[in-house]
Order: structure tokens, then C-alpha cells, then sequence
């Protein structure tokens, strides 16, 4: 009889302690798997926003040519300068129109008197950015505001971090339930079987031999529950793309790269047979004695 | 195989269940072990299993001495070891053809080749019909023939029997040690037999180790009249015995 044959007589012979641990191991993988989907797509916003490194300098109104000159000026000895946009009175006026072009109420009463000329300014080392800030920021006389990413990356960049750490967290959490649940499965399991290992060993049966179905049963819980929870969890994703993509646009917040997914699908499956062995072979220390 | 124990002692805690035991068994001897309940039968055969540790002293099986060889040395000799005992020792959620299955899976039987020799130990133990019954299912002297089934299909060099016959009627009883006696013949197989019936240890006149207090008190033949300490044989001993060495 082989160790799989044994092995299956286990699972099915105690249906409803086998079911608990596929399902606990399924939890806990699926909710691994999210949590790697919604980080990922985190990474990918924050890593939107960290490419596009650029800052607004809204001016005061009423500023002569020579002056908008001059800052155009000192704004290009600054290193790492990509482009240097000016955007007039006229040209913002423009472009408010046609961001707004749904709706007539946002732009009847709208002139070009009361939005500020500006500067857009793209760089291509993020650093500058901070220094462009300074600058312009304490230039009260000339400039109305200084906008750039700098809040929104900082906010992202905990939203991802704080997505991370709870992420990490409750599949740790998940993940201890799970070995829990295995080892105490695994242990009433040797206790039930007590008479066929008593058996066995006098036969002449090795330690060995009367663990290995145990720990091949661990070993399925844990490959089984991994599969099914990644599984579920990349269905559901795929259900949801188009969704929250939009909603993300231009960002692909659940990507398309199929490397992701055979990635992911190929480390939760060794995670999963590791715990299940792992919890199994601490059981089977724990409980064979005879 | 032969089985030396030279000077072995075990202790449970301040309790000792051998003392001093020196015993040697040549390969394809058929011999008994009596003595009282907590004599120490069970200790030997327990040591010879080694499913205990003797406290002093050395056993050796074949060329492997169990104290100092290698643990897979040791159970690759253990596994040369057949065993039958009085409650069967059968898997209860396994048929008998299962229960034989295990025995010869756990000592490395070649799988294309165990299906046939299950086969083979069935027919012999005449249980034919009863293959895919559970040992639920079975009668004493069934279950019996199956846990001896079981202990041939290994091709054992040794059988231990611990008291086989306790909880078997008069015809499956001495079924059961034509049997032995067979296996012991034919194969040369080393027989070890604990019991408590005086009447087959006579009837076959083969050597007979008595233990008494832990301690070996007589090795050698000997008649029932000289092992059996109450010295009242019962008429029902003498009829089985006159019946058998009819």
C-alpha cells in the first residue's frame, strides 16, 4: 500500500477535520494573495507619480514680461531641468475650458482675469524638485503657490506602507491559525490512528514510515489550500480589473503581466506545502511516541 | 538468524523485570518460553523487538548488535522478525488482504511481487474467502491465521509468538501450532514462543527457556510435570495432551 493510498484513507476517513484544514489554508492564502494584488497596485500609483516629477508655480497677478522672463531664466540654470512650460492667463483659461467642456455651468462665469499664469516645470532628478520649492515658495512678491507631488507621494507612500505592514500582519496572523490548525488536525489524527502506528511499529515499521503519511497529508493541505486560495483570488481579480483599472487610469493598478501571476502562484504554493510539512512534521514529533 | 543476550538486565524504576538474562538461540530452533504472569516473557520479547532498551547488556540478532549498530541496521534486522500475539494485532479499518499488504509495504516487499504473495500466505492460511473481510468480521482462530499469514508473507527469519493461542479454542489452538511447526520445519524459520499451556509445550518436546522473577530457571526439555509448579494437571490438560500425542 502506497504512502499516497494511506495518506488519502486519512483525508477521507475524517472528512470534516480535513475539510477545516483545506479551508483554513484557502483563507489564508487568499487573503495573502490580495493583499499582494492591492500592494502591487499600490507600487504601481507610486511609481506613476515618482516618474512624472513635476512642479507648478502659480504667479501673482500683474507681473511684467521682464519678470516672467527672469524667473523663466533662473528656473533653466537649475540642473536636471527636463521642460520649462509657461502656461499665460489665455493658455490656462484654455485648458480649464477643455477639462471642463462637459459641463457649460464651470466655465460660463469663468474669465481669464481670475486664473493665475503659471509654470510647469519637469525635471528628471525628483531632488530638484525640493530645492524649486524652496526657492519660489518664500518669493511672496511674485509667486501666489508652488504645487508639486511632493504631498501626494508622501501619502501614497504610507498608504502603501501601511497596506503592507497590514497585509503582512494578518497573513502572518492567518498563517500561525493555519499552522495551528494543521498541527492540531495532524495530532488528532495520530491519536485516532494510534492502534495502526502501534501496529506498524511492530511490525517493524521505522519512525520514518509512520510519519511519512502525515507528513505527506500536511504537505497536501498546505499545496491544495495554496492552490485553491491563489486561484480564487487571481478570479476574482480578473472579475474586478477593468473596474478598478478605470477607476486608477492612466495607472494599471491590477496588472496584465502574466509574470506577476505565475510568480506569485509559484511562491504561494511552495509557502503553503512548507507550512503544511512544517506543521505536519512538528505534529508528528509531537505526537508519535509509540 | 541466531539471538545471543549476554548478561541483560532490565529495570522499570526500582522493578526488575530481567536479571543477569545469557541466552542463545541457533537459527531454526523451535522453542518455548513459560513461566507466570509478570515473569518476565514479555520483557524478552519486547527486548528482542527492540521496542525497549535493556538496562545492561548486549542483544545481538544475526551479526547486529543492537546497542551499537546503525539505526537503519537495526530495523532492516527487525524487519526479519515476524509476530503474532494473542489479541492479533490486526488494523481494525483494514481488510485481511490490507493487514498483509502493510506488513509486507513496511519491510520493502518488491511491489510487483505483492500481490501474489499475498495471495499465497492466504490460500495457505485457508482464509480464501475471507480476504476482504475486516478483522471484525473474522473468528478468533480466523484472526489468528490471519496475523500468521501476516508474519510469513515477510519470509521471516524469526517468528515471535506471544502467548498466539490464549484466546483460541482446542482445534485452533493446536491448527495454529501445526502451523508453527510447519513453518519451522519446511522454512527453517526460528520460532519463539511464550505461553502458558503446558500441554503444547509437551506434546512437542522442543527446547524450553522458563523464566521465574526475572531470572532464566531452567533451559533445556523437559516434561509438563516438571515445568507446571502447581503439579495438579487438570484432567482437562491430560485428555488435550493424550488427545494430541494420539
Amino acid at each position: 500500500m502506497s504512502t499516497l493510498t494511506t495518506t488519502w484513507h486519512h483525508i477521507r476517513r475524517s472528512p470534516f477535520q480535513s475539510l477545516t484544514a483545506f479551508g483554513v489554508m484557502l483563507i489564508c492564502f487568499l487573503a495573502i494573495s490580495f493583499f499582494t494584488i492591492i500592494s502591487s497596485g499600490l507600487s504601481s500609483v507610486l511609481k506613476y507619480f515618482e516618474t512624472k516629477p513635476e512642479i507648478t508655480i502659480f504667479l501673482k497677478d500683474g507681473l511684467d514680461n521682464n519678470s516672467i522672463n527672469n524667473i523663466q531664466k533662473e528656473l533653466s540654470n537649475y540642473s536636471n531641468i527636463k521642460e520649462i512650460k509657461y502656461i499665460s492667463k489665455d493658455k490656462a483659461l484654455e485648458l480649464y475650458k477643455q477639462q471642463n467642456k462637459n459641463n457649460p455651468l464651470l466655465t460660463e462665469m469663468v474669465t481669464a482675469s481670475i486664473l493665475p499664469a503659471s509654470f510647469e516645470v519637469q525635471v528628471s532628478d525628483p531632488k530638484v524638485l525640493e530645492q524649486i520649492y524652496e526657492n519660489y515658495s518664500s518669493k511672496t512678491s511674485i509667486v501666489d503657490e508652488v504645487i508639486y507631488q511632493k504631498d501626494i507621494i508622501k501619502s501614497l507612500l504610507d498608504w502603501t506602507n501601511v497596506m503592507k505592514k497590514t497585509g503582512i500582519a494578518i497573513a502572518s496572523v492567518i498563517g500561525v491559525i493555519s499552522f495551528f490548525t494543521v498541527f492540531i488536525i495532524i495530532g488528532m489524527k495520530i491519536t485516532n490512528r494510534k492502534e495502526e502506528i502501534k501496529v506498524s511499529r511492530l511490525l517493524g515499521a521505522s519512525t520514518f514510515y509512520v510519519k511519512k503519511p502525515f507528513l505527506l497529508e500536511g504537505i497536501i493541505y498546505g499545496g491544495v489550500g495554496s492552490f485553491l486560495g491563489t486561484i480564487l483570488s487571481f478570479i476574482v481579480a480578473f472579475i474586478l480589473r477593468s473596474k478598478i483599472n478605470l477607476f486608477f487610469q492612466p495607472v494599471e493598478f491590477i496588472t496584465n503581466n502574466p509574470m506577476f501571476y505565475v510568480t506569485v502562484f509559484f511562491t504561494e504554493i511552495f509557502v503553503g506545502i512548507f507550512l503544511g510539512f512544517l506543521a505536519s512534521w512538528i505534529g508528528a514529533k509531537r505526537y508519535i511516541k509509540f | 538468524m541466531k539471538i545471543k543476550f549476554e548478561e541483560v538486565n532490565k529495570n522499570y524504576g526500582s522493578i526488575s523485570a530481567l536479571k543477569d538474562v545469557n541466552l542463545e538461540i541457533e537459527p531454526g530452533e523451535f522453542v518455548f518460553i513459560v513461566g507466570h504472569s509478570g515473569a518476565g516473557k514479555s520483557t524478552l520479547l519486547k527486548l528482542l523487538l527492540n521496542q525497549i532498551q535493556p538496562t545492561s547488556g548486549t542483544i545481538t540478532v544475526g551479526d547486529v548488535n543492537f546497542a551499537q549498530s546503525k539505526k537503519d541496521e537495526v530495523e532492516k534486522t527487525r524487519q526479519k522478525i515476524g509476530v503474532i500475539f494473542q489479541d492479533y494485532q490486526l488494523i481494525h479499518d483494514k481488510s485481511i488482504e490490507e493487514n498483509i499488504a502493510l506488513g509486507l509495504d513496511i519491510v520493502g516487499y518488491p511491489k510487483n511481487e505483492v500481490q501474489s504473495k499475498i495471495d499465497e500466505v492466504i490460500k495457505k492460511a485457508n482464509l480464501n474467502n475471507r480476504r476482504f473481510l475486516f478483522p471484525a468480521q473474522l473468528s478468533g482462530g480466523e484472526l489468528q491465521r490471519a496475523a500468521l499469514a501476516r508474519a510469513l508473507a515477510i519470509e521471516p527469519k524469526i517468528i515471535l509468538a506471544d502467548e498466539p493461542t490464549g484466546n483460541l479454542d482446542l482445534d485452533n489452538t493446536w491448527n495454529l501450532i501445526k502451523n508453527l511447526k510447519e513453518v519451522n520445519e519446511t522454512n527453517h524459520t526460528t520460532i519463539i514462543m511464550t505461553t502458558h499451556n503446558l500441554d503444547i509445550v509437551e506434546s512437542l518436546n522442543k527446547r524450553i527457556i522458563k523464566i521465574d522473577n526475572g531470572s532464566i530457571v531452567f533451559d533445556g526439555f523437559a516434561k509438563k510435570a516438571k515445568l507446571d509448579d502447581s503439579k495438579k494437571p487438570t484432567k482437562h490438560h491430560k485428555t488435550n495432551t493424550n488427545s494430541k500425542n494420539s
